[in-house]
């Protein structure tokens, strides 16, 4: 089995690259079209801007075989990877996302006694929603590490499998069918984010 | 239910070796690196931190295999400090396995480089370390591990490098440094009050009631500390019994 993960070109996709490793699963960087051939599950890791993001996978003509594979394959999105499912970002209004949920990404509300900061970053609770394959021998609450300033705020609720709450509730984990996308990540969650991403491993759809 | 306040341990490496200097001087070995970060990461440690505290050009390829063995074995933020001059100082980091990078000299040398190195990997990677000592009036911020003084006062840098992108401030009391009588919670507080970035407080941790007193007097996200973790005065699990006990939230 072999997991892609995908390289747009403006992320550090290597920890993630290393928690699979050490989890003892095959990985392939997925730099070009041509490289989504012969990989059996998909994982898109993301940092910085949605716009940046979506741009780049245009430029590098990846746009075409992620979208192919996010209706065939296992897919895990990671932080930026959650959002580009969205159709679009109050980070990036000229560049559409994905569309997979027709909602936006929007963000964080400010507070003014900077009790809350942002971008929201550390380990905050993870509070599920609903069971998924993902949360096996996971319990509820726990923490993850999160570093992101947009999030999901606004979704059909069958969608949401986690929240979690930062000045305001937001959606921390969403599926659908073969997706599965975190906001926070597990490639950097100690013990907890390893379970997560054996458990991505083990999942079959 | 919010964001945990985060117990970071400091790994000061010296030549491939955990080494914990006193006053920013005196160097006693603690043991290697990478299963400190280990034993830190089954501890509970939040996060891990690693200053190259010579830095030297020579040195430089034990460091980044030391940061490799380290990210090959903790899946923990990371973050990694010491002798970083240039954007492509931090990009060789990045991809050796550093999560964020700490800057500190340099910053001052050539604020660019945080202007520069958030803008490509953006502000949540790059901290910025100062070292400073109250002068009677402000705190006076320090270049090259303490050494050199320089004219900027403590708050006005945090501000700047703030604006220029960083996207959190370590903070560095020298007057307390290895002195285990506690953080300078007025020095912490006085740049909690005026940031909206985290600030990590660091220097002066002896007693647990120092690393309480960093998050409700100091108003610090997160707690920075070396020599009690390496020497197992202290665990990580107590600090966060006795942080919780306080009603502020950790991560058990």
């Amino acid at each position: 089995m072999k997991i892609g993960v995908i390289d747009y070109g403006a992320s550090n996709i290597f920890s993630v690259v290393r928690a699979f490793n050490s989890l003892g699963a095959s990985t392939k960087v997925l730099k070009k079209s041509k490289d989504f051939e012969n990989i059996d599950k998909l994982v898109f890791p993301g940092q910085g801007s949605m716009g940046a993001c979506l741009k780049k996978l245009s430029e590098n003509d990846l746009r075409d075989s992620l979208i192919f594979s996010l209706k065939n394959l296992p897919f895990l999105g990671i932080c930026l990877g959650l959002q580009i499912l969205f159709s679009e970002s109050e980070e990036s209004e000229d560049e559409k996302g994905l569309g997979i949920f027709p909602e936006k990404i929007k963000k964080f509300s400010e507070f003014k006694d900077r009790t809350i900061k942002i971008p929201h970053m550390g380990w905050n609770q993870v509070e599920f929603s609903q069971s998924h394959f993902i949360w096996e021998g996971l319990e509820s609450s726990k923490d993850f590490y999160f570093v992101h300033s947009y999030a999901s705020k606004e979704i059909d609720e069958k969608y949401i499998y986690s929240k979690t709450f930062h000045g305001e509730s937001f959606n921390s984990a969403v599926a659908k069918d073969n997706i599965f996308a975190t906001q926070f990540h597990p490639e950097k969650s100690g013990k907890s984010g390893l379970n997560l991403l054996q458990n991505f491993i083990d999942w079959k759809i | 239910m919010s964001v945990t306040i985060r117990i970071i341990p400091c790994l000061d490496v010296r030549e491939g070796r955990v080494v914990k200097g006193i006053n920013f001087e005196d160097i006693a070995d603690a043991g290697d690196p990478a299963e400190a970060a280990q034993r830190y990461d089954k501890e509970g440690a939040d996060e891990i931190c690693m200053l190259d505290i010579d830095a030297s050009y020579e040195a430089r390829s034990t460091t980044l295999e030391t940061v490799e063995k380290i990210a090959n074995q903790v899946f923990i933020p990371f973050t990694v400090g010491g002798g970083i001059k240039s954007v492509n100082d931090v990009e060789v980091l990045l991809k050796t396995g550093a999560d964020k990078v700490s800057i500190n000299t340099s910053a001052i040398i050539n604020p660019k480089l945080v202007e520069e190195a958030s803008r490509e990997f953006g502000s949540q990677c790059i901290v910025v370390a100062i070292d400073a000592k109250f002068n009677g009036k402000d705190w006076s911020v320090y270049t090259h591990g303490g050494k050199n003084k320089t004219d900027l006062d403590a708050l006005s840098w945090s501000k700047k490098v703030e604006q220029l992108g960083a996207g959190e401030i370590l903070m560095t009391s020298m007057d307390k440094d290895g002195t285990k009588s506690g953080f300078d919670n007025i020095l912490n507080q006085t740049l909690a009050d005026n940031l909206n970035i985290p600030l990590i407080a660091s220097g002066g941790a002896g007693e647990l009631d120092h690393l309480v007193d960093a998050v409700k007097l100091g108003k610090a996200d997160a707690v920075l500390a070396a020599s009690i973790f390496h020497y197992k005065e202290i665990s990580i699990k107590k600090v966060k019994e006795a942080l919780k006990n306080q009603g502020l939230s950790v991560r058990l």
